[in-house]
């Protein structure tokens, strides 16, 4: 076209997308929610029932085959050259998608977002994924670069179907194995936020009962829904906000019932093992500025360097695969711990108006590997 | 979407100006709001192109033809570009090396394997011997940086700037890290005005009012030595002028808090509220690094306050900070289809300046330290 060439009008009115570098100031982030289970639990028959039926919500469900991890990791410093996105996309009667992605990760993903938009939810199939820990680690720190931009994707939580008929066994299996590698089922377990205990009407209640206080023992902080054939409210898998910045869905409470009226700066805390995985769970009392700076020590010793700070020795194979937690401060400030392998945010919630008393709710649970008394002591030596 | 009514801008309408909702695709594409007309003929009868040339003086119309007068074109001519900037290529042939300067591992086959192999490890302790060939390279790395400033005034373009840079590095016995990292084609990464990172040299000119980031690693005896800085072309607008040396502030900020058992985190936390009370915003999708005999390595370094990294700082680590600064508050960007060339997403400008650290016992050693800004 020429200089004096006039171009033709154009009807913003029919314009397919808002001008690049706009933000949208009413799109909000979209919930991606990570699926794990253990072997024939149920995953499939729970995705066919997502696309499958009417239940209302936009979903766009993502088989993944993610592979090696570093190229996932691409994004932050280098835009791979040479890209090859293969996807197959299905869509849905009920507004659901399918897809499969390969190999591209957080970037084809939000790609995805930028071309079909508006979705109110994400699921991520994990089928061949061991442990989901790396690939939610990935996802949460991803959530940094898009934030308030239009296009964002958010963490929402890990769900992890579990059988009820051979859940148990296959835990028991895992755990009786080499204390060096952890079992599939328990990091599944570790890293899950929710948990669908599955097929209960094939197993009988007792085992039921069973499987889910094991479930509990490895990981005491995530929710158990029993179900059959999968079946759910959505609305209790999906949109949970377990790596949201309000308080995390701590649903068990600390079990020894003398810590409920122990003194302030006294600790009350318990301890569960299941060979392999064990999670650390302790009650908190209100902390100074001084003693939440010597926590936050703690924590980074604990995360980053897999050690306790000295004297505490915690010995060798320290490693932490999830931890949560609610906080107060003597001045009444509220900071919630969320953390996946070595990453970890400790931050300050608004408190709502008259939302507990002062001294009522600071838990801490940590769960990994190697959680022996050492490390309850050395927690406990800070917190008092 | 909902906006208001605009009436045609036309000043000889012969309708009466009537509200419309039919806008100039120039001004649309720029960015300028209320470029609308009630009909076509209206649109043609008028002397609105005008507006156009004051907001791009310096550039073509995005819709002019992929090819120019000169033979050099735009190879993505129907890529939405964010801002007036465009490609320009045909780019030059790649540049050779003498037999006798020391590659790196993907200097053949692009493939930064030593890298993978490390991916996941903490960042590595330097040995004094080590650390005095960090010292070596970054030293040279500062002289071709500055000998590729000396070089940038209205009429150069960036392939001659890559050439200065190349040459310097044979000069010194160096390879220049970027050529064939990933598949990059040039020596050096040059990104003006709204270019955030990653420019590749081409046939463009530099203008008068441009800002030109050049960025320079070197490798030698084993290690990378990684600076940039942000150059103005002739006389820049004050706009400009401000955000070259919030960039630059910044970087001096974080560099500050550095010292061992400083925590990463805290890096990104110092540096974004700089950024901020100048108007200004932090990109987030490129990060600092470690640099040793790996060119980008652990740690990660999040130049934006709310951030996860993992980590403290140790004596004997190198790694840069290199914040990369957008005018206002969008630190979006976009990819052109070249898979390097990261802009701003709104077109607006971005500043950046890097420097490669040493912590050491006591604090840090700015191992590429060059003259203070002067602008």
């Amino acid at each position: 076209m020429q200089d004096d060439e006039i171009p033709t009008l154009i009807d913003v009115d029919n314009l397919e997308t808002l001008p690049p570098g706009q933000p949208d100031p009413g799109a909000k982030p979209v919930p991606l929610t990570i699926i794990t289970g253990f072997l024939g639990a149920g995953k499939s028959t729970l995705l066919k029932r997502i696309l499958t039926e009417r239940h209302g919500y936009r979903i766009a469900v993502i088989m993944n085959e993610f592979g090696d991890s570093t190229d996932i990791e691409s994004k932050t410093i280098g835009v791979e050259s040479g890209d090859v996105r293969s996807e197959e996309f299905l869509e849905l009667p009920n507004g659901c998608l399918c897809c499969s992605i390969k190999d591209t990760g957080v970037a084809a993903i939000e790609e995805l977002m930028k071309r079909k938009g508006a979705f109110d939810y994400i699921l991520l199939e994990t089928t061949g994924l061991a442990d989901p820990g790396p690939i939610a680690s990935i996802f949460w720190q991803n959530e940094e670069y898009g934030k308030g931009l239009g296009w964002d994707i958010i963490l929402d939580g890990v769900v992890c179907l579990v059988d009820a008929v051979n859940g148990l066994h296959q835990m028991m299996a895992d755990s009786a194995s080499n204390a060096d590698s952890v079992g599939e089922s328990l990091r599944q377990l570790a890293a899950a936020d929710i948990v669908l205990l599955n097929k209960i009407d094939a197993a009988p209640l007792k085992l039921v009962e069973e499987t889910e206080a094991m479930i509990h023992r490895v990981n005491p902080a995530l929710a158990v829904h029993r179900t059959m054939r999968a079946e759910i409210d959505l609305a209790k898998v999906i949109g949970i906000g377990a790596y949201a910045s309000g308080p995390p869905p701590i649903t068990v409470h600390v079990h020894d019932e003398h810590c409920a009226h122990s003194e302030v700066g006294e600790v009350g805390s318990t301890h569960y093992a299941v060979r392999g995985i064990s999670s650390l769970q302790v009650r908190c009392p209100p902390l100074s500025s001084a003693k939440l700076d010597a926590l936050d020590i703690w924590i980074r010793t604990l995360l980053w360097d897999a050690r306790l700070p000295l004297p505490y020795d915690a010995g060798e194979g320290l490693e932490i695969l999830r931890c949560k937690g609610l906080l107060e401060t003597v001045d009444g400030r509220r900071l919630v711990l969320q953390g996946v392998r070595s990453m970890y945010e400790l931050e300050e919630v608004p408190r709502k108006g008259g939302e507990g008393r002062v001294g009522d709710e600071g838990k801490l649970v940590f769960i990994g590997k190697g959680l022996g008394e050492a490390v309850r002591e050395s927690l406990e030596a800070v917190l008092r | 979407m909902s906006a208001p009514e605009v009436h045609c801008q036309s000043s000889k309408c012969p309708n009466g100006n009537p509200a419309s909702r039919l806008e100039c695709p120039t001004c649309h594409k720029l960015g300028i709001t209320g470029s609308f007309f009630c009909s076509q003929e209206c649109f043609k009868g008028d002397s609105h192109k005008v507006v156009h040339d004051l907001a791009t003086p310096r550039q073509s119309l995005p819709d002019d033809p992929s090819t120019n007068k000169n033979r050099t074109f735009n190879p993505f001519p129907h890529f939405k570009f964010s801002g007036p900037l465009r490609p320009c290529y045909p780019l030059s042939p790649r540049r050779q090396l003498p037999d006798h300067i020391q590659r790196p591992d993907y200097a053949e086959g692009a493939v930064p394997l030593s890298e993978r192999k490390n991916a996941g490890m903490p960042p590595r302790v330097l040995s004094p011997e080590e650390q005095d060939k960090m010292r070596t390279v970054c030293r040279l790395a500062r002289e071709v940086l500055d000998l590729a400033a000396a070089a940038v005034h209205p009429g150069i373009t960036t392939d001659e700037i890559d050439k200065i840079v190349h040459d310097a590095c044979i000069e010194r016995d160096a390879y220049p890290s970027p050529l064939n990292y990933r598949h990059y084609p040039k020596s050096v990464c040059t990104s003006v005005n709204e270019c955030v990172c990653h420019g590749i040299p081409d046939q463009r000119k530099l203008q008068e009012g441009d800002i030109i980031n050049i960025d320079v690693t070197l490798y030698k005896d084993g290690f990378h030595g990684d600076v940039n800085a942000t150059y103005p072309v002739g006389r820049i607008d004050e706009e400009s002028k401000k955000l070259i040396r919030t960039a630059r502030q910044c970087l001096d900020e974080a560099i500050k808090i550095c010292k061992p058992g400083a925590l990463v985190r805290d890096i990104g936390k110092t540096i974004e509220p700089v950024a901020r009370a100048n108007g200004c915003s932090a990109v987030r999708t490129y990060t600092g690094h470690g640099v040793n005999d790996l060119f980008h390595t652990a740690p990660n370094v999040p130049h934006y306050a709310k951030n996860k990294a993992i980590g403290m700082l140790k004596a004997g680590t190198c790694l840069t900070i290199e914040p990369m600064i957008n005018l206002g508050g969008n630190w979006d960007e976009v990819h052109w289809p070249d898979n390097w060339t990261a802009t701003t997403a709104d077109g607006k400008r971005s500043a950046q300046f890097e420097e490669t650290l040493l912590i050491t016992e006591t604090g840090v050693e700015v191992l590429t330290a060059g003259k203070p800004l002067e602008l």
